[in-house]
Protein backbone atom coordinates (compact mmCIF):
# COMPACT_ATOMS: atom_id res chain seq x y z
CA UNK A 1 0.00 0.00 0.00
CA UNK A 2 2.43 2.57 1.11
CA UNK A 3 4.73 1.63 -2.46
CA UNK A 4 1.26 2.54 -4.32
CA UNK A 5 0.43 5.48 -2.81
CA UNK A 6 4.07 6.79 -3.61
CA UNK A 7 3.67 5.56 -6.75
CA UNK A 8 0.83 7.73 -7.47
CA UNK A 9 2.36 10.69 -5.81
CA UNK A 10 5.18 10.60 -8.17
CA UNK A 11 3.11 10.29 -10.97
CA UNK A 12 0.76 13.08 -9.56
CA UNK A 13 4.00 15.25 -9.17
CA UNK A 14 5.26 14.68 -12.48
CA UNK A 15 2.18 15.77 -14.04
CA UNK A 16 1.51 18.92 -11.64
CA UNK A 17 5.18 20.05 -12.26
CA UNK A 18 5.02 20.06 -16.43
CA UNK A 19 1.40 21.81 -15.48
CA UNK A 20 3.39 24.21 -13.32
CA UNK A 21 6.56 25.15 -14.70
CA UNK A 22 7.03 27.31 -16.84
CA UNK A 23 7.39 25.62 -19.81
CA UNK A 24 5.88 27.36 -22.98
CA UNK A 25 4.29 24.51 -24.88
CA UNK A 26 2.35 23.02 -22.03
CA UNK A 27 -1.39 23.04 -22.13
CA UNK A 28 -3.31 20.88 -20.33
CA UNK A 29 -5.01 18.54 -22.85
CA UNK A 30 -2.65 18.80 -25.17
CA UNK A 31 0.30 17.48 -23.06
CA UNK A 32 4.33 18.46 -23.31
CA UNK A 33 5.64 19.04 -26.83
CA UNK A 34 9.63 18.81 -26.67
CA UNK A 35 9.96 18.70 -29.86
CA UNK A 36 8.53 16.88 -33.08
CA UNK A 37 9.84 13.82 -32.50
CA UNK A 38 8.54 13.61 -28.57
CA UNK A 39 5.11 14.95 -27.05
CA UNK A 40 4.38 13.53 -23.49
CA UNK A 41 0.62 13.16 -22.29
CA UNK A 42 -0.88 11.11 -19.50
CA UNK A 43 -4.60 10.67 -17.97
CA UNK A 44 -6.49 9.49 -15.06
CA UNK A 45 -9.88 8.84 -13.70
CA UNK A 46 -11.57 8.05 -10.40
CA UNK A 47 -14.85 6.59 -9.92
CA UNK A 48 -16.97 6.23 -7.02
CA UNK A 49 -19.99 3.48 -7.11
CA UNK A 50 -23.07 2.71 -5.44
CA UNK A 51 -24.64 -0.63 -6.76
CA UNK A 52 -26.91 -3.00 -4.51
CA UNK A 53 -24.04 -5.20 -3.25
CA UNK A 54 -21.28 -2.77 -4.20
CA UNK A 55 -19.75 0.88 -2.80
CA UNK A 56 -16.36 1.27 -4.08
CA UNK A 57 -13.75 3.63 -5.03
CA UNK A 58 -11.32 3.06 -7.60
CA UNK A 59 -8.96 4.65 -9.11
CA UNK A 60 -9.65 3.40 -12.07
CA UNK A 61 -7.76 4.48 -15.25
CA UNK A 62 -4.22 5.51 -14.82
CA UNK A 63 -1.52 5.74 -18.29
CA UNK A 64 1.12 7.62 -19.81
CA UNK A 65 1.09 8.49 -23.54
CA UNK A 66 4.05 9.65 -26.02
CA UNK A 67 3.94 10.22 -29.80
CA UNK A 68 5.50 12.06 -32.41
CA UNK A 69 7.11 12.26 -35.88
CA UNK A 70 9.84 10.01 -36.36
CA UNK A 71 10.60 11.32 -40.07
CA UNK A 72 8.59 12.73 -42.39
CA UNK A 73 5.48 11.31 -43.25
CA UNK A 74 6.35 8.69 -40.18
CA UNK A 75 4.98 9.07 -36.47
CA UNK A 76 4.37 6.49 -33.43
CA UNK A 77 2.34 6.64 -30.98
CA UNK A 78 2.99 4.74 -27.31
CA UNK A 79 0.74 4.07 -24.48
CA UNK A 80 0.85 2.89 -20.93
CA UNK A 81 -1.83 1.46 -18.79
CA UNK A 82 -2.64 0.70 -15.66
CA UNK A 83 -6.54 -0.03 -14.99
CA UNK A 84 -8.64 -0.19 -11.47
CA UNK A 85 -4.77 0.93 -10.28
CA UNK A 86 -6.19 1.32 -6.62
CA UNK A 87 -9.82 0.05 -5.51
CA UNK A 88 -11.33 0.48 -2.19
CA UNK A 89 -14.41 -1.81 -1.37
CA UNK A 90 -16.25 0.16 1.18
CA UNK A 91 -18.61 -2.67 2.18
CA UNK A 92 -16.09 -5.13 3.10
CA UNK A 93 -13.14 -3.04 4.25
CA UNK A 94 -11.07 -4.48 1.65
CA UNK A 95 -8.44 -2.75 -0.90
CA UNK A 96 -6.85 -3.90 -3.96
CA UNK A 97 -4.11 -2.68 -6.04
CA UNK A 98 -3.01 -3.23 -9.59
CA UNK A 99 0.17 -1.41 -10.22
CA UNK A 100 1.29 -3.35 -13.59
CA UNK A 101 1.19 -1.05 -16.47
CA UNK A 102 0.28 -2.71 -20.11
CA UNK A 103 0.50 -2.02 -23.24
CA UNK A 104 -2.99 0.10 -24.09
CA UNK A 105 -1.64 1.08 -27.96
CA UNK A 106 1.65 0.66 -29.46
CA UNK A 107 1.62 1.53 -33.43
CA UNK A 108 3.72 2.91 -35.90
CA UNK A 109 1.88 5.51 -39.47
CA UNK A 110 3.26 5.95 -42.53
CA UNK A 111 1.12 8.62 -44.55
CA UNK A 112 1.38 7.98 -47.70
CA UNK A 113 -1.18 10.46 -48.96
CA UNK A 114 -4.59 11.79 -47.41
CA UNK A 115 -6.18 8.98 -49.32
CA UNK A 116 -3.92 6.50 -47.98
CA UNK A 117 -2.34 6.15 -44.63
CA UNK A 118 -0.99 2.78 -43.35
CA UNK A 119 -0.86 2.01 -39.30
CA UNK A 120 0.91 -1.21 -37.88
CA UNK A 121 0.71 -2.39 -34.45
CA UNK A 122 -1.63 -2.31 -31.76
CA UNK A 123 -4.18 0.19 -31.78
CA UNK A 124 -7.60 1.02 -31.07
CA UNK A 125 -10.01 -0.70 -33.39
CA UNK A 126 -11.85 2.07 -35.71
CA UNK A 127 -15.71 1.18 -35.43
CA UNK A 128 -18.01 4.05 -34.71
CA UNK A 129 -17.58 6.99 -32.24
CA UNK A 130 -17.26 5.20 -28.73
CA UNK A 131 -14.73 3.11 -29.45
CA UNK A 132 -12.15 5.68 -30.60
CA UNK A 133 -13.00 8.06 -27.52
CA UNK A 134 -12.93 5.09 -24.59
CA UNK A 135 -11.41 7.21 -21.66
CA UNK A 136 -13.19 8.56 -19.17
CA UNK A 137 -12.03 12.34 -19.66
CA UNK A 138 -13.15 12.26 -23.48
CA UNK A 139 -16.71 10.61 -22.41
CA UNK A 140 -19.53 12.52 -21.30
CA UNK A 141 -20.82 9.86 -18.97
CA UNK A 142 -19.05 7.88 -16.36
CA UNK A 143 -20.11 4.58 -18.13
CA UNK A 144 -19.67 2.74 -20.83
CA UNK A 145 -22.54 1.16 -22.95
CA UNK A 146 -22.85 -2.63 -23.20
CA UNK A 147 -22.53 -1.83 -26.82
CA UNK A 148 -18.80 -0.88 -26.60
CA UNK A 149 -17.90 -3.71 -23.78
CA UNK A 150 -18.92 -6.95 -25.27
CA UNK A 151 -19.84 -7.30 -29.09
CA UNK A 152 -16.37 -6.41 -30.40
CA UNK A 153 -12.54 -6.54 -29.67
CA UNK A 154 -11.92 -2.76 -28.91
CA UNK A 155 -8.30 -3.44 -30.01
CA UNK A 156 -6.58 -4.72 -32.94
CA UNK A 157 -2.90 -5.81 -33.30
CA UNK A 158 -2.26 -5.34 -36.80
CA UNK A 159 -2.30 -3.62 -39.70
CA UNK A 160 -5.24 -0.74 -40.97
CA UNK A 161 -5.22 0.81 -43.89
CA UNK A 162 -7.32 4.21 -43.76
CA UNK A 163 -7.68 7.64 -45.84
CA UNK A 164 -9.98 10.05 -47.17
CA UNK A 165 -11.86 8.90 -50.36
CA UNK A 166 -12.16 11.86 -52.38
CA UNK A 167 -10.54 15.42 -52.36
CA UNK A 168 -14.18 16.52 -50.24
CA UNK A 169 -12.80 15.15 -47.36
CA UNK A 170 -15.86 14.01 -45.94
CA UNK A 171 -15.62 10.79 -46.13
CA UNK A 172 -12.85 8.41 -44.47
CA UNK A 173 -12.86 4.71 -44.70
CA UNK A 174 -10.13 2.10 -42.62
CA UNK A 175 -9.36 -1.63 -44.09
CA UNK A 176 -7.72 -3.59 -40.95
CA UNK A 177 -6.87 -6.94 -40.68
CA UNK A 178 -5.20 -9.22 -37.51
CA UNK A 179 -3.95 -12.85 -38.23
CA UNK A 180 -1.59 -13.13 -35.29
CA UNK A 181 -1.66 -12.65 -31.16
CA UNK A 182 -2.59 -9.20 -29.57
CA UNK A 183 0.23 -7.41 -28.02
CA UNK A 184 -0.80 -7.35 -24.89
CA UNK A 185 -3.57 -9.14 -23.82
CA UNK A 186 -4.05 -7.59 -20.88
CA UNK A 187 -7.07 -5.88 -21.07
CA UNK A 188 -7.93 -6.70 -24.20
CA UNK A 189 -11.95 -7.41 -23.80
CA UNK A 190 -12.04 -10.37 -26.54
CA UNK A 191 -8.66 -11.84 -27.06
CA UNK A 192 -8.43 -13.27 -30.40
CA UNK A 193 -6.09 -13.82 -33.38
CA UNK A 194 -8.13 -13.29 -36.36
CA UNK A 195 -9.77 -9.62 -36.89
CA UNK A 196 -10.99 -8.79 -40.43
CA UNK A 197 -12.85 -5.29 -40.91
CA UNK A 198 -14.07 -2.22 -43.14
CA UNK A 199 -15.49 0.73 -41.78
CA UNK A 200 -16.60 4.22 -43.47
CA UNK A 201 -17.55 7.01 -41.86
CA UNK A 202 -19.17 10.51 -44.08
CA UNK A 203 -19.40 13.78 -42.41
CA UNK A 204 -22.48 15.52 -44.03
CA UNK A 205 -21.55 18.85 -42.48
CA UNK A 206 -20.33 20.19 -39.37
CA UNK A 207 -23.24 18.93 -37.85
CA UNK A 208 -24.12 15.52 -39.07
CA UNK A 209 -22.40 12.13 -39.40
CA UNK A 210 -23.04 8.83 -40.19
CA UNK A 211 -21.18 5.62 -41.15
CA UNK A 212 -21.05 1.58 -40.53
CA UNK A 213 -18.86 -1.25 -40.28
CA UNK A 214 -18.49 -4.87 -41.13
CA UNK A 215 -16.21 -7.41 -39.74
CA UNK A 216 -15.38 -11.14 -38.76
CA UNK A 217 -13.31 -12.29 -35.38
CA UNK A 218 -12.54 -15.78 -34.14
CA UNK A 219 -11.81 -15.82 -30.38
CA UNK A 220 -9.11 -17.62 -28.76
CA UNK A 221 -11.69 -20.59 -28.02
CA UNK A 222 -12.13 -20.62 -31.85
CA UNK A 223 -15.68 -19.13 -32.22
CA UNK A 224 -16.24 -17.02 -34.87
CA UNK A 225 -18.20 -14.31 -34.99
CA UNK A 226 -19.71 -11.76 -38.02
CA UNK A 227 -20.83 -7.97 -37.17
CA UNK A 228 -22.53 -5.35 -39.10
CA UNK A 229 -22.45 -1.94 -37.32
CA UNK A 230 -24.05 1.33 -37.72
CA UNK A 231 -23.61 5.01 -36.32
CA UNK A 232 -24.84 8.15 -36.44
CA UNK A 233 -24.37 11.65 -34.68
CA UNK A 234 -25.93 14.83 -34.36
CA UNK A 235 -24.55 17.76 -32.68
CA UNK A 236 -25.38 21.66 -32.70
CA UNK A 237 -22.57 22.25 -29.89
CA UNK A 238 -25.54 22.57 -27.95
CA UNK A 239 -27.34 19.64 -28.94
CA UNK A 240 -26.10 16.44 -29.54
CA UNK A 241 -27.69 12.94 -30.47
CA UNK A 242 -26.04 10.11 -30.77
CA UNK A 243 -26.49 6.23 -31.55
CA UNK A 244 -24.57 3.24 -32.60
CA UNK A 245 -25.62 -0.48 -33.14
CA UNK A 246 -24.28 -3.38 -33.93
CA UNK A 247 -25.92 -6.94 -34.85
CA UNK A 248 -23.51 -9.91 -34.72
CA UNK A 249 -23.78 -13.65 -35.44
CA UNK A 250 -21.96 -16.71 -34.88
CA UNK A 251 -20.35 -18.67 -32.16
CA UNK A 252 -20.50 -21.59 -30.51
CA UNK A 253 -22.89 -24.67 -32.73
CA UNK A 254 -25.39 -24.09 -29.67
CA UNK A 255 -25.67 -20.38 -30.17
CA UNK A 256 -25.07 -19.52 -34.49
CA UNK A 257 -29.05 -19.61 -35.02
CA UNK A 258 -29.11 -16.46 -31.81
CA UNK A 259 -28.20 -13.53 -33.15
CA UNK A 260 -26.16 -10.75 -30.53
CA UNK A 261 -27.20 -7.53 -30.43
CA UNK A 262 -26.60 -4.21 -28.35
CA UNK A 263 -26.78 -0.48 -29.37
CA UNK A 264 -27.79 2.95 -27.55
CA UNK A 265 -29.39 6.25 -28.27
CA UNK A 266 -27.41 9.40 -26.66
CA UNK A 267 -29.05 13.01 -25.74
CA UNK A 268 -26.35 15.80 -24.27
CA UNK A 269 -27.89 19.32 -23.81
CA UNK A 270 -24.77 21.64 -23.07
CA UNK A 271 -26.58 24.02 -20.81
CA UNK A 272 -23.07 26.30 -21.58
CA UNK A 273 -20.31 24.26 -22.31
CA UNK A 274 -19.23 23.45 -19.12
CA UNK A 275 -22.57 22.04 -17.81
CA UNK A 276 -23.87 19.36 -19.66
CA UNK A 277 -27.30 16.56 -18.78
CA UNK A 278 -26.92 13.66 -20.80
CA UNK A 279 -29.45 10.70 -20.98
CA UNK A 280 -28.91 7.50 -22.76
CA UNK A 281 -30.96 4.75 -23.62
CA UNK A 282 -29.37 0.82 -24.21
CA UNK A 283 -30.80 -2.60 -25.36
CA UNK A 284 -28.40 -5.26 -25.06
CA UNK A 285 -28.84 -9.09 -25.50
CA UNK A 286 -26.59 -11.70 -25.92
CA UNK A 287 -26.94 -15.00 -24.65
CA UNK A 288 -23.32 -15.99 -24.08
CA UNK A 289 -23.11 -12.98 -21.49
CA UNK A 290 -25.98 -11.47 -19.63
CA UNK A 291 -28.71 -12.32 -21.43
CA UNK A 292 -31.01 -9.04 -21.78
CA UNK A 293 -30.79 -6.09 -20.37
CA UNK A 294 -31.96 -2.25 -21.14
CA UNK A 295 -30.83 0.41 -19.68
CA UNK A 296 -31.91 4.32 -18.90
CA UNK A 297 -29.35 6.90 -17.44
CA UNK A 298 -29.65 10.65 -16.67
CA UNK A 299 -26.20 11.79 -15.96
CA UNK A 300 -24.49 15.46 -15.72
CA UNK A 301 -20.78 16.50 -16.23
CA UNK A 302 -19.07 19.94 -15.45
CA UNK A 303 -16.10 20.79 -17.41
CA UNK A 304 -14.56 23.86 -16.00
CA UNK A 305 -11.80 23.24 -18.97
CA UNK A 306 -12.68 20.48 -21.04
CA UNK A 307 -9.51 18.39 -20.38
CA UNK A 308 -11.14 17.80 -16.58
CA UNK A 309 -14.36 16.41 -16.29
CA UNK A 310 -16.56 16.20 -13.36
CA UNK A 311 -19.25 13.29 -13.97
CA UNK A 312 -22.32 11.64 -12.02
CA UNK A 313 -25.18 9.33 -13.66
CA UNK A 314 -27.84 7.14 -12.03
CA UNK A 315 -28.59 4.18 -14.38
CA UNK A 316 -31.96 2.21 -14.19
CA UNK A 317 -31.64 -1.15 -15.45
CA UNK A 318 -34.21 -3.58 -16.77
CA UNK A 319 -31.96 -6.04 -14.68
CA UNK A 320 -32.88 -4.49 -11.15
CA UNK A 321 -29.99 -5.61 -8.88
CA UNK A 322 -28.05 -3.39 -11.80
CA UNK A 323 -29.57 -0.39 -10.64
CA UNK A 324 -26.38 1.80 -9.92
CA UNK A 325 -24.73 5.52 -9.23
CA UNK A 326 -21.56 6.36 -10.62
CA UNK A 327 -19.80 9.62 -10.11
CA UNK A 328 -16.60 10.04 -11.46
CA UNK A 329 -13.27 12.89 -11.85
CA UNK A 330 -11.02 12.90 -14.45
CA UNK A 331 -8.09 14.43 -16.17
CA UNK A 332 -6.47 14.72 -19.73
CA UNK A 333 -2.65 16.24 -19.11
CA UNK B 1 -28.74 60.79 -55.97
CA UNK B 2 -25.18 60.09 -57.81
CA UNK B 3 -23.19 60.96 -54.33
CA UNK B 4 -25.30 58.53 -52.64
CA UNK B 5 -25.54 55.94 -54.75
CA UNK B 6 -21.04 56.33 -54.54
CA UNK B 7 -21.07 56.75 -50.99
CA UNK B 8 -23.22 53.33 -50.91
CA UNK B 9 -20.74 51.77 -53.02
CA UNK B 10 -17.50 52.94 -51.11
CA UNK B 11 -19.35 51.66 -48.05
CA UNK B 12 -19.96 48.15 -49.37
CA UNK B 13 -16.69 48.20 -50.64
CA UNK B 14 -15.29 48.73 -47.25
CA UNK B 15 -17.33 46.29 -45.76
CA UNK B 16 -16.38 43.45 -48.08
CA UNK B 17 -12.58 44.61 -48.24
CA UNK B 18 -10.40 41.97 -47.42
CA UNK B 19 -7.49 42.73 -45.33
CA UNK B 20 -5.42 39.39 -44.72
CA UNK B 21 -3.73 36.71 -47.04
CA UNK B 22 -2.88 33.25 -46.63
CA UNK B 23 0.13 32.78 -48.04
CA UNK B 24 2.99 30.26 -49.27
CA UNK B 25 6.30 29.91 -50.78
CA UNK B 26 6.13 31.56 -54.03
CA UNK B 27 7.69 28.93 -56.08
CA UNK B 28 4.82 26.76 -54.33
CA UNK B 29 2.87 24.31 -56.58
CA UNK B 30 -0.20 25.46 -56.38
CA UNK B 31 -2.30 28.67 -56.32
CA UNK B 32 -5.93 29.44 -55.49
CA UNK B 33 -7.29 26.88 -52.86
CA UNK B 34 -11.14 27.45 -51.41
CA UNK B 35 -11.85 27.91 -47.33
CA UNK B 36 -13.07 24.98 -47.13
CA UNK B 37 -8.94 23.50 -47.96
CA UNK B 38 -7.71 25.72 -45.54
CA UNK B 39 -10.18 24.73 -43.31
CA UNK B 40 -8.77 21.07 -43.52
CA UNK B 41 -5.44 22.17 -43.50
CA UNK B 42 -5.65 23.92 -40.77
CA UNK B 43 -7.19 21.13 -38.62
CA UNK B 44 -4.70 19.08 -40.14
CA UNK B 45 -7.66 16.27 -41.85
CA UNK B 46 -5.88 17.53 -44.80
CA UNK B 47 -1.64 17.34 -45.10
CA UNK B 48 -0.79 17.53 -49.23
CA UNK B 49 -2.34 19.52 -52.00
CA UNK B 50 -0.90 16.74 -54.92
CA UNK B 51 2.44 15.90 -53.65
CA UNK B 52 3.67 18.69 -51.63
CA UNK B 53 3.27 17.92 -48.11
CA UNK B 54 1.36 21.19 -45.99
CA UNK B 55 2.39 22.69 -43.02
CA UNK B 56 0.41 25.34 -41.20
CA UNK B 57 1.62 28.05 -39.06
CA UNK B 58 -0.76 29.97 -36.85
CA UNK B 59 -0.12 33.27 -34.81
CA UNK B 60 -0.41 32.50 -31.06
CA UNK B 61 -3.79 31.65 -29.74
CA UNK B 62 -4.33 35.65 -27.76
CA UNK B 63 -3.04 36.86 -31.51
CA UNK B 64 -6.26 38.84 -33.08
CA UNK B 65 -5.66 37.61 -36.30
CA UNK B 66 -5.80 34.44 -35.42
CA UNK B 67 -9.21 34.65 -33.66
CA UNK B 68 -10.82 36.23 -36.44
CA UNK B 69 -9.07 33.78 -38.85
CA UNK B 70 -10.76 30.74 -36.26
CA UNK B 71 -14.01 31.79 -36.72
CA UNK B 72 -13.93 33.02 -40.37
CA UNK B 73 -11.86 30.45 -41.82
CA UNK B 74 -12.19 27.61 -39.33
CA UNK B 75 -15.51 28.22 -38.28
CA UNK B 76 -15.62 26.66 -34.93
CA UNK B 77 -15.46 28.82 -31.33
CA UNK B 78 -12.37 28.40 -29.21
CA UNK B 79 -14.27 26.09 -27.02
CA UNK B 80 -15.39 23.68 -29.96
CA UNK B 81 -11.58 23.92 -31.07
CA UNK B 82 -9.95 23.39 -28.17
CA UNK B 83 -11.82 20.45 -27.42
CA UNK B 84 -10.95 19.29 -30.76
CA UNK B 85 -7.02 19.67 -30.18
CA UNK B 86 -7.54 17.81 -26.75
CA UNK B 87 -9.50 14.53 -28.14
CA UNK B 88 -6.67 14.57 -31.13
CA UNK B 89 -4.28 14.83 -28.22
CA UNK B 90 -5.59 11.19 -27.39
CA UNK B 91 -4.88 10.12 -30.85
CA UNK B 92 -1.35 11.08 -30.91
CA UNK B 93 -1.51 14.42 -32.95
CA UNK B 94 -0.82 18.04 -31.93
CA UNK B 95 -2.04 21.20 -33.25
CA UNK B 96 -0.12 23.14 -35.81
CA UNK B 97 2.87 24.87 -34.74
CA UNK B 98 2.64 28.58 -33.86
CA UNK B 99 5.06 31.85 -34.32
CA UNK B 100 4.90 34.71 -32.67
CA UNK B 101 4.82 37.49 -35.06
CA UNK B 102 3.67 38.35 -38.48
CA UNK B 103 7.28 38.90 -39.42
CA UNK B 104 8.51 35.33 -38.52
CA UNK B 105 5.27 33.47 -40.27
CA UNK B 106 6.43 35.50 -43.50
CA UNK B 107 10.34 34.23 -42.56
CA UNK B 108 8.88 31.02 -42.06
CA UNK B 109 6.71 30.27 -45.18
CA UNK B 110 9.52 32.14 -47.01
CA UNK B 111 12.32 29.59 -45.87
CA UNK B 112 9.88 26.17 -45.77
CA UNK B 113 8.28 24.75 -48.86
CA UNK B 114 4.96 23.80 -47.85
CA UNK B 115 4.27 25.84 -45.03
CA UNK B 116 1.14 27.96 -44.80
CA UNK B 117 0.39 31.03 -42.85
CA UNK B 118 -1.71 34.05 -42.71
CA UNK B 119 -0.94 37.52 -42.24
CA UNK B 120 -2.55 41.11 -43.15
CA UNK B 121 -2.00 41.66 -46.68
CA UNK B 122 0.30 45.03 -45.87
CA UNK B 123 2.97 42.54 -45.41
CA UNK B 124 2.90 40.34 -48.08
CA UNK B 125 6.07 40.67 -50.33
CA UNK B 126 7.94 39.31 -53.02
CA UNK B 127 8.99 36.03 -51.61
CA UNK B 128 5.80 34.91 -51.30
CA UNK B 129 2.24 34.60 -53.50
CA UNK B 130 -1.27 34.91 -51.90
CA UNK B 131 -3.66 31.95 -52.37
CA UNK B 132 -6.47 32.97 -50.41
CA UNK B 133 -7.71 36.26 -49.12
CA UNK B 134 -10.30 37.05 -45.86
Amino acid sequence: MASLIKRIIIFLTISFELIASDLGSYELGHGYKFNSLLTIGSYLSTEYEVAKDERSFTLDDIALLAYGEVMPNLTYLAELEAVKFYKYDFKNGIDETNDAFHIERLYFNYRFSDNLVARIGKQITPIGYWNLEPINVLRDTSSNPYYSKYLFPKFLTGVDFSGYTSDSYQTTYHLFAQKNEDLDETYINIPNEHFFGASLEHELNDEISFGGSIGQFKTNSQETFEYIQLNAKYDDTTFALSSEFMLRNGGLDSQKDENTYGGYLQALYHYTPQHTFVSRYEHFYDKSVINKDQLFLLGYSYRPIFPVSFKMEYQWHELKDQNKFLSSFSVLF
Amino acid sequence: MKVLLLLLFISVSFLQAKNYAVIVRSDAPFEQIKSNDLKNIFLLKRRFIGDQKIIPINLLSNNELRVHFEKNIIKMSRKKLNSFWVKQHFRGISPPTTQASYQSVLKFVTNVQGAVGYVPSSLVNENVKVIYEF
